[in-house]
């Protein structure tokens, strides 16, 4: 099944920090889902959503990004979406432990808007468009 | 009246302040700061009125006309060209997908090629060119990047290859940030792996350049635009005696080689534009890899 | 194990220009304050434990907290929950990035937002303090260490 262009997923325990992520990505022209930790996250793809891309948070109570990532990379019909960590953890080991989970791309907070819409453009990640 | 910043903050430098300025990096650097671009001159100054601990922007600027050391700081700061990983991307696809492969045809009998990042600020033009030669050069090939700029602070940063956070979220896969650099404090340093293949030297487009090897290819991305058309021109005739006659020149993509059909011509490849230099009549030119130069 | 670096005032500076210019997108720059004119209206808290143990705290007047909060979650008007996320974020960045620098391995606590000023405990010792001014009002940014028992 084709994921569905117009979401994007974000995962963060942060209130603050999922209302700016809401807006980057309205403003990229996707409809905009959250989830407060992993878990949550996991209940809408069971639920059946299919977003294009998931924006994830790695320190979250009940289930952390890192853990997410690997669910959903390990369950085949989840396998077309996107994933992109967006944390404060920026140790160089992180990072790589974070790709080899099968995160697609990582960002490191403080970000700018701009650096989120580049990793869009760089994984291929338009509205409306399937990558 | 010195007219507001196109982002809606307020401008504070006096008329007399930007004149002063852009006088003295028109005279240090023939770089141009055009009325316009007050809110440039006051966001690139603002950094280091701070640290001069000046109450304001007009007032380190004051100060200018009597402390060398601030002047050069200054001048410095002003010749930033702004820059980022792989600006543009497509550049450096058709740098992939078509420059390199025609290079790696024409020097088999050197196996090396000469890149040259010009006004390459704090190098991220350089080494992201690096970066793609890494990873497609074939074993036994090496690449020679020398890049260089007006500011000797831009060299230095160059060498130390030493970027801030913010940099690094932008441009750049993540699997090419952990391939290719480690944290060090607060900031991420690029490998020596890297390093080894940029040579670093102070250069001034707008002045006769120093001895250069024949290049085969050119970035000469987005510094244009700060001369007048004769420097332009004069920049142009001169890269041109630098690059070998099947190289490559890259620009900035709104940028054109201008009339100046006598001396390049243009050849689309992939989504840019590439300029190729027109042979000089005067007698044949023989690229690096024939005189063994 | 891994060598321990202490974060220096002017890594702090760095970090918190960075917060500042990136995630606020704010134009107006931070600047040295020229006293120790703090008002205490809102604090916000975040520790690090593991191989390095400290705590980063972020102090402003009421207004900047209501400021930082508008422009970060670009509302006109904000409630004091807003604020307590907003500032609670701030704090959680700028401590996660001096966590980083520390090396070794430590997590960062979730953030305490208060009114008023956080007594610290008497084991903690001040690293670094940047004392600085954004758009006309003072902002204390703090880094202590705590001693291992």
């Amino acid at each position: 099944m084709e994921p569905d262009p117009m979401h994007v997923l974000i995962i963060d325990d942060s209130r603050a920090m999922r209302s700016i992520l809401r807006r980057i990505v309205t403003d990229l022209g996707f409809t905009a889902v959250e989830a407060a930790n992993g878990q949550e996250a996991l209940d809408h793809l069971e639920a059946g959503l299919r977003p294009e891309l998931c924006t994830i948070d790695w320190n979250m109570p009940v289930m952390d990004g890192y853990t997410f990532v690997s669910r959903v990379r390990s369950t085949p019909e989840w396998r077309d979406i996107t994933l992109m960590m967006v944390t404060t953890e920026s140790e160089h080991g992180q990072i790589v432990k974070a790709l080899a989970a099968g995160a697609h791309e990582y960002v490191i907070k403080p970000f700018t808007p701009d650096a989120i819409a580049d990793k869009f453009e760089l994984l291929g990640v338009r509205a409306g468009v399937v990558a | 009246m010195v007219p507001p910043d196109p982002d809606g903050g307020v401008v504070t430098i006096s008329q007399a302040s930007f004149d002063y300025v852009s006088a003295l990096v028109r005279r240090e650097t023939s770089m141009l700061y055009d009325p316009g671009k007050e809110y440039l001159v006051e966001a690139r100054l603002l950094p280091l009125a701070r640290e001069a601990g000046a109450a304001d922007v007009d007032a380190y600027i004051g100060r200018l006309s009597t402390d060398l050391a601030e002047r050069r700081k200054a001048i410095d700061a002003l010749t930033i060209n702004e820059t980022s990983w792989f600006r543009d991307n497509a550049p450096y696809q058709t740098f992939t997908e078509h420059m390199l492969p025609a290079m790696l045809a024409e020097r088999t009998h050197v196996r090396h090629l000469n890149i040259w990042s010009a006004a390459c600020s704090s190098g991220q033009e350089a080494y992201s060119l690096a970066m793609l030669l890494d990873q497609h050069l074939p074993a036994g090939w090496g690449a020679s990047i020398l890049a260089t700029d007006v500011s000797t602070a831009m060299l230095e940063r160059v060498q130390a290859g030493r970027y801030g956070q913010v940099e690094m979220n932008r441009g750049m896969p993540a699997t090419q940030l952990v391939k290719y650099f480690t944290r060090v404090g607060s900031e991420w340093e690029v490998s020596d792996d890297l390093k080894k293949m940029v040579r670093t030297q102070h250069l001034n487009l707008a002045a006769p350049f120093p001895p250069l090897p024949t290049f085969d290819i050119v970035f000469l991305r987005n510094v244009l635009i700060y001369f007048d058309m004769d420097t332009k021109r004069d920049i142009l005739r001169r890269v041109r005696d630098v690059v070998a006659p099947d190289g490559f020149l890259l620009l900035g993509s709104s940028e054109t080689t201008l009339d100046m059909e006598t001396h390049w011509t243009r050849e689309p490849l992939g989504r840019v534009q590439t300029h190729r230099p027109v042979p000089t009549t005067a007698g044949l030119r023989m690229p690096a890899a024939m005189t063994g130069a | 194990m891994s060598t321990l670096t202490e974060p220096t005032l002017s890594d702090l500076l760095a970090i918190l220009d960075e917060v500042w210019g990136s995630f606020l997108s704010s134009p107006e720059p931070l600047l040295p304050a020229s006293d120790d004119g703090m008002n205490h209206g809102t604090s916000a808290a975040v520790t690090i434990t593991g191989d390095w143990r400290g705590i980063v705290v972020v102090e402003t007047s009421r207004p900047v907290a209501e400021e930082v909060t508008r422009r970060m979650l670009m509302l006109d008007a904000v409630t004091p929950d807003d604020v307590a996320d907003a500032m609670g974020e701030l704090v959680n960045i700028v401590g996660g990035q001096v966590k980083s620098l520390t090396g070794g391995q430590s997590t960062l606590s979730l953030p305490i937002v208060a009114s008023g000023h956080l007594v610290q405990p008497s084991e903690a010792r001040e690293l670094c303090r940047a004392d600085l001014v954004w758009i006309g009002e003072p902002v204390r940014v703090t880094v202590l260490s705590v001693r291992t028992p």
